[in-house]
């Protein structure tokens, strides 16, 4: 059955009328048509789902649409300012931390949330923060060199 | 060499749309009408059809198409068209759990699923066979009843005599050897979009790395004109092997899209990806080493079991590049190979990163340590001993041009202490190090009968330059090594360059991406090509500036004759070329790999590779002896690249391919009951997450005298060679205990500690 | 998914109201991280969704005036592991939240979605169970309470009855000399645990406390020692505690408790592990957990 939804997705108001079974990540990609968030495994499982849900990172392949109803989503489209990339993504782009870059987008999300809760993380929390993001290209290494490098690009932006 | 961009680990071209979001794929495609299709497959493993009710599904509201094999042509296929043994949908036999026995397209992913639980399929259940050995065996039961038993194709090659040999060397070391079935798990799932057109031609949509190859094999299938087949790619999320064959999802879209008259998608579930995206195949090795007493390896034998799965697919040519890696690695004189392929009713096997070298690396470079301790020579010196040396034809006729052996070999021991922590065994610390060794191929294969590559170069009045090559970018980085290539021989920046690889249409005819060929292949065809631009703008520029054609100067998409200050964009000479001039500038490369005079595929043997590509890793680790847990600490891998081509690139491949041969070695396996695949999920079927790598430090050697571009070799494939065997050697420094089947799983580690009297947990 | 009715009471009464219709076959959505799996894979197919996130009073943590913890059943996981209360007082409680899943998860499960899922492996069993902890429960008018270790009936099964709600986990201050761990094993850090410990164990106070060491006396006062994921459902291994109470926590104490947990230990082979395997397993984190406690009550050393 469908039911009125209202959700903000990168600042931007949406009012849908959404089946009751579509989840967050169906919602995004196919009604929004932001499609870069991705679908890995549809079992909250490899995290290349991953939005923020009211600033925390979720799964959107198991968040209801109505359940995020009256509730903020960013997604990675929502990161950039126009040409200016935020300062994860710049670090993940000068790190090579991206090869597929099918797990990009949640690993970027995930590094934000992270970086947003935690300023100065030490590797093992990085490593926390990052353990639900699966990928399966690059081993890791470089997008922990991109977190520590996106940790000082945010640090530099905000002595600015 | 002076160069400018080839060498500098310069960001990646397409880094920028992937943390954005904007890059597309595939699966992220929308077009108006579009139906969802859905497959039903056999949740049997064995068994006949005896009847198959699609009247419920069909009449469901929102259904447009249900199908069955009396729907699709009957035509059977493979990768090899001589070795065919799979329909479309089963007709009267499913083979494994997972086979296609219908399809539905509906309007929706809902609506599609509830028609599969309304198709009714009786099947009579056959007995099924799991194992390749027992498959074998007279009696067996029969996964093709029309061949004459499951083993299905063999292969010989005998080199020397080795009979002789070993009788008359000091030391033998026999061993079994068992490796298993690992799925590739890209990011991104299978999936397809199917549309006709008005003029019956059929284009696909889809995450391929070998496009102009299914296009031919979609046409095969179908039997359609391949002139009426267009095959269309994006950026790939993962590729590793599984995206070469067809899935039999793209002759299924596109019946379901003719019958509609709509596009018609399909995509994998997760569960589908692990079920029957194609898996590495397992191998069952019987090996035999011989040498003298003072380490010179004289004799080798392999018998290797390749289970095929269900139906063939590149099981013949895996077991051949085997056969090529077993006999050229080491040069020894005196080689016997032989090869079977055995079905079973299980997951059909695939290429995977590696293509049969990490399963007979695994076996060979952990008995090179078990000779190693029975010559009481430790095992960097035997390798050390029998390196392969450049300029030197092996025994089985490899041309080892470039040789980076000593080097390699050297660098990995040296990195991960090896003459500290080797055998120092004090019973407190339970860490050692191993080492392995391995050959690859830096740029694909001949065993096609052909290798070639084309570039096309198109130059622009508004500065920049369209790259149109075959080189697909699945994440391995191969659009910025064609750009770099480029750059660096027209005289341009990474930021002018478009590079466009995405459509049969446009794209020159290639084998695709695959067994690291992007770089020596397309990569001198782009080089070819790049000169030719080159040429074509040193001419039209000296016609323009009035200048002698060698005395112009192309730099960072500038130009301007030597020893002047006045510097023109590249943009005005091609604005002039075409506005003024009246002639567009364009570049054509090609670049042609063919087999030595007088050698066919089937003669030629490991002259078959164009390019070899060495390379050596040690793995130091730590085991919990009270819960078997093999923790690797770090792993060094040192691997030739000839000549690097971007820093970063090439150690992210190589990080990349360590942390899947360390999940190959300890943790990775698909697991079975009764034919059907338990760990169909992420949760189950365990790949590293960012809490599990070691440090992993890449070396990349840089050894001269081969043939790619600027002497590069490819390095896509060869990190996951040697890391399995690495950690079995190094777990048996640790604790004593070899093992001869992978994964070591913390369970089975733990059992054969008991078994050796090493464990200290567990009462039992 | 098969389509189902999408409710959202206000209140614990129309939350209850609601599961109570729907012939039973109602679930309660709170995280959804379990439930929605299952219902993906059509394991499950409830015919109504009770949501609950709007319904006021259910997600929150907070300090009983006796010292004790009171969780709402409806509270993130990660408002559990980043809690200042629970790392000051309870810190193993927050440690087993962070075991589970990932960030992503734990932004939206909950404790009470981890226990009423009822998995033998529900993380947050155990050293829950061995904090003493209690599960109240509301049908909408009243109220029950029960000791959580009577919560659970078998593998996804709970004492909860068609229209009921688990409302609030509570956990009773620990006694001076406590200290509680929750281990693990696991392949991977995303796991469903193949074996959990809980333990809390209460060590008597020496005649001469500083401030750094506990108890080197190491006598154990009380104890609880639940296991997870090797039995239908988390239980005590009351063999074990009886071996432990009152005792000296030397080393061959700690062999024998070890021992004795095993041998308590009811576990299943699955693809995950086989059942010698998981008995193995709980020895060594048995005797890790209480090697730890030891730890902590010599030297004040608290992970």
């Amino acid at each position: 059955m469908k039911r009125e939804l209202h959700i903000t997705v990168n600042g931007d108001a949406h009012h849908l009328l959404v089946d009751e079974r579509r989840t967050l990540l169906e919602v995004v990609r196919d009604d929004i048509g932001l499609t870069g968030t991705k679908n890995g495994c549809g079992a909250g499982e490899c995290g290349a789902c991953t939005v923020l849900l009211d600033n925390e990172p979720v799964n959107s392949c198991l968040v209801l649409a109505h359940e995020a109803d009256g509730q903020a989503v960013v997604t990675i489209e929502g990161l950039a300012k126009g040409t200016v990339l935020h300062p994860v993504q710049e670090a993940f782009v000068e790190q090579g931390a991206t090869q597929c870059g099918f797990c990009t987008p949640g690993m970027v999300i995930s590094t934000k949330a992270l970086l947003d809760r935690t300023p100065d993380p030490t590797r093992e929390e990085i490593l926390k923060g990052l353990r639900g993001n699966l990928c399966r290209c690059t081993g890791y290494l470089k997008i922990i060199d991109a977190v520590e490098a996106a940790k000082c690009l945010l640090r530099e932006e905000g002595a600015e | 060499m002076n160069t400018c961009v080839i060498g500098r680990g310069l960001p990646r071209i397409d880094s920028v749309p992937k943390v954005t979001g904007e890059a597309q794929y595939t699966v992220d495609l929308k077009m108006p009408g579009m139906l969802s299709g859905k497959i039903l497959r056999s949740p049997q493993p064995h068994a006949l059809i005896t009847s198959i009710d699609t009247s419920a599904a069909k009449n469901l509201a929102g259904v447009q198409a249900v199908i069955t094999a009396r729907d699709v042509p009957d035509g059977q296929f493979s990768f090899y068209a001589h070795l065919a043994d799979k329909n479309i949908l089963c007709t009267t036999r499913v083979r494994y759990v997972g086979d296609e026995v219908a399809a539905v397209a509906a309007i929706d992913d809902d609506t599609a699923e509830e028609a599969l639980s309304l198709i009714k399929v009786e099947y009579e259940p056959l007995p099924a066979v799991y194992d390749v050995e027992e498959a074998m065996q007279p009696g067996s039961p029969l996964v093709h009843p029309e061949k004459e038993g499951n083993v299905t194709w063999t292969v010989q090659r005998l080199f020397g005599d080795p009979d002789k040999a070993f009788a008359e060397c000091d030391v033998v070391v026999e061993g079994k050897y068992v490796t298993h079935q690992v799925a590739h798990t890209c990011m991104e799932v299978s999936n397809c979009i199917a549309k006709w057109d008005a003029k019956d031609r059929l284009t696909i949509w889809t995450n391929t790395q070998a496009p102009h190859t299914q296009r031919q094999e979609v046409a095969r299938v179908l039997g359609i004109s391949k002139r009426n087949v267009r095959v269309i790619n994006s950026y790939m999320g993962g590729g590793f092997g599984s995206k070469l064959v067809m899935d039999m999802k793209l002759p299924i879209a596109a019946i379901l899209s003719r019958n509609t008259g709509r596009p018609v998608r399909i995509v994998n579930t997760r569960a589908e990806e692990f079920t029957t995206s194609k898996t590495r195949y397992p191998y069952t090795m019987y090996l035999k080493t011989g040498a003298t007493k003072d380490g010179r390896i004289v004799a080798r034998d392999l018998k290797l079991i390749g289970d095929a799965g269900a139906y063939h697919d590149k099981g013949p040519a895996t077991i051949n590049f085997s056969s090529m890696m077993f006999g050229t690695l080491y040069n020894v004189p005196n080689i016997r190979f032989e090869g079977l392929l055995v079905y079973t009713n299980k997951e059909m096997g695939t290429a995977f990163r590696g293509f049969g070298n990490p399963q007979v690396s695994f076996a060979t470079e952990t008995q090179l340590d078990e000779l190693a301790e029975k010559l009481g020579m430790d095992p960097v010196e035997l390798r050390l001993k029998n390196s392969n040396e450049a300029g030197m034809e092996t025994s089985c006729g490899a041309d080892v041009c470039g040789c980076g052996m000593g080097e390699c070999i050297t660098a990995a021991a040296d990195g991960i202490g090896w003459n500290e922590k080797r055998g120092k065994k004090d019973g407190k610390t339970l860490r050692g190090v191993g080492l392995a060794n391995m050959v690859h191929t830096g740029g694909g294969g001949r065993f096609y009968g052909f290798n070639s590559a084309e570039a096309f170069v198109k130059l622009s009045d508004d500065g920049t330059v369209t790259l149109i090559t075959s080189a697909l970018e699945m994440g391995q980085g191969a659009h910025t090594t064609m750009a770099q290539i480029l750059a660096e021989e027209l005289g341009v920046r990474l930021s002018d360059i478009n590079v466009l690889s995405n459509d049969t249409d446009l794209t020159p005819y290639d084998l695709g991406s695959w067994g690291s060929r992007a770089t020596f292949m397309n990569g001198n065809a782009v080089l070819a090509a790049g000169r030719d631009a080159r040429r074509v703008v040193g001419e039209a520029a000296a016609e323009m500036l009035e200048a002698d054609v060698m005395e112009i100067v192309v730099e960072e998409g500038k130009v301007w004759v030597r020893g002047s200050d006045e510097k023109h964009d590249l943009a005005e000479i091609v604005e002039h070329a075409v506005n003024v001039h009246g002639s567009p500038l364009s570049g054509t490369g090609e670049f042609i790999d063919t087999l030595p005079e007088g050698y066919t595929v089937p003669t030629a043997f490991a002259k078959n590779i164009p390019c070899f590509s060495f390379g050596t890793q040690a793995a130091e680790v730590e085991v919990d002896i009270e819960t078997g847990q093999v923790h690797v600490i770090r792993v060094i891998a040192a691997h030739e690249t000839g000549t690097t081509i971007n820093q970063t690139m090439a150690e992210g491949q190589i990080e990349g391919a360590v942390v899947q041969g360390i999940g190959y070695a300890l943790v990775e396996e698909l697991v079975r009951a009764d034919g059907k695949i338990l760990n169909d999920s992420f949760l189950d079927y365990k790949i590293l997450n960012i809490g599990d790598v070691p440090e992993i430090t890449a070396v990349c050697i840089e050894s001269i005298g081969t043939n790619g571009p600027y002497g590069a070799k490819g390095i896509g494939e060869p990190g996951l060679v040697p890391t399995a065997p690495a950690i079995a050697n190094a777990v048996f420094d640790a604790v004593g205990v070899r093992f001869y089947e992978l994964p070591m799983t913390p369970e089975r580690v733990l059992k054969a500690l008991k078994e050796s009297g090493r464990s200290e947990g567990g009462s039992s | 998914m098969k389509a189902f009715d999408y409710m959202r009471p206000l209140s614990v009464e129309e939350a209850c109201a609601a599961l109570a219709g729907a012939g039973g076959t109602a679930k309660a959505l709170a995280g959804g991280t379990d439930l929605l799996v299952q219902m993906k894979h059509g394991k499950l197919q409830p015919k109504a969704l009770v949501s609950l996130r709007s319904v006021p009073g259910l997600s929150f943590v907070r300090v009983a005036d006796d010292g004790g913890l009171v969780i709402g059943a409806a509270t993130p996981l990660g408002k559990v592991e980043y809690s200042p209360l629970v790392r000051a007082g309870f810190p193993a409680i927050a440690g087993a939240a962070a075991w589970i899943g990932s960030v992503q998860v734990r932004s939206r499960a909950t404790v009470g979605g981890n226990l009423c899922n009822a998995s033998p492996a529900a993380d947050m069993a155990p050293i829950l169970i061995a904090y003493g902890a209690t599960a109240t429960i509301s049908d909408g008018r009243a109220e029950r309470t029960l000791p959580l270790e009577d919560f659970f009936t078998g593998p996804g099964k709970t004492v909860l009855r068609p229209g009921e709600l688990l409302t609030v986990l509570s956990v009773p201050a620990p006694s001076p000399g406590s200290f509680g761990i929750y281990r693990k094993a696991y392949r991977s850090a995303m796991d469903i645990a193949t074996v959990g410990i809980g333990v809390v164990a209460v060590f008597a106070p020496a005649a001469t406390t500083t401030a750094a060491v506990f108890s080197a006396e190491l006598v154990i006062q009380d104890v609880r020692l639940v296991l997870g994921a090797v039995g239908p459902t988390p239980f005590r291994a009351r063999a074990a505690e009886r071996v432990l109470a009152g005792q000296k926590l030397d080393e061959s104490l700690i062999d024998l408790a070890s021992r004795t947990a095993s041998k308590e230990a009811k576990p299943i082979t699955d693809m995950r592990a086989s059942a010698e395997y998981r008995t193995t397993l709980v020895e060594v984190l048995t005797r890790r957990a209480l090697l730890a406690a030891r730890s902590w009550a010599e030297k004040g050393e608290q992970e």
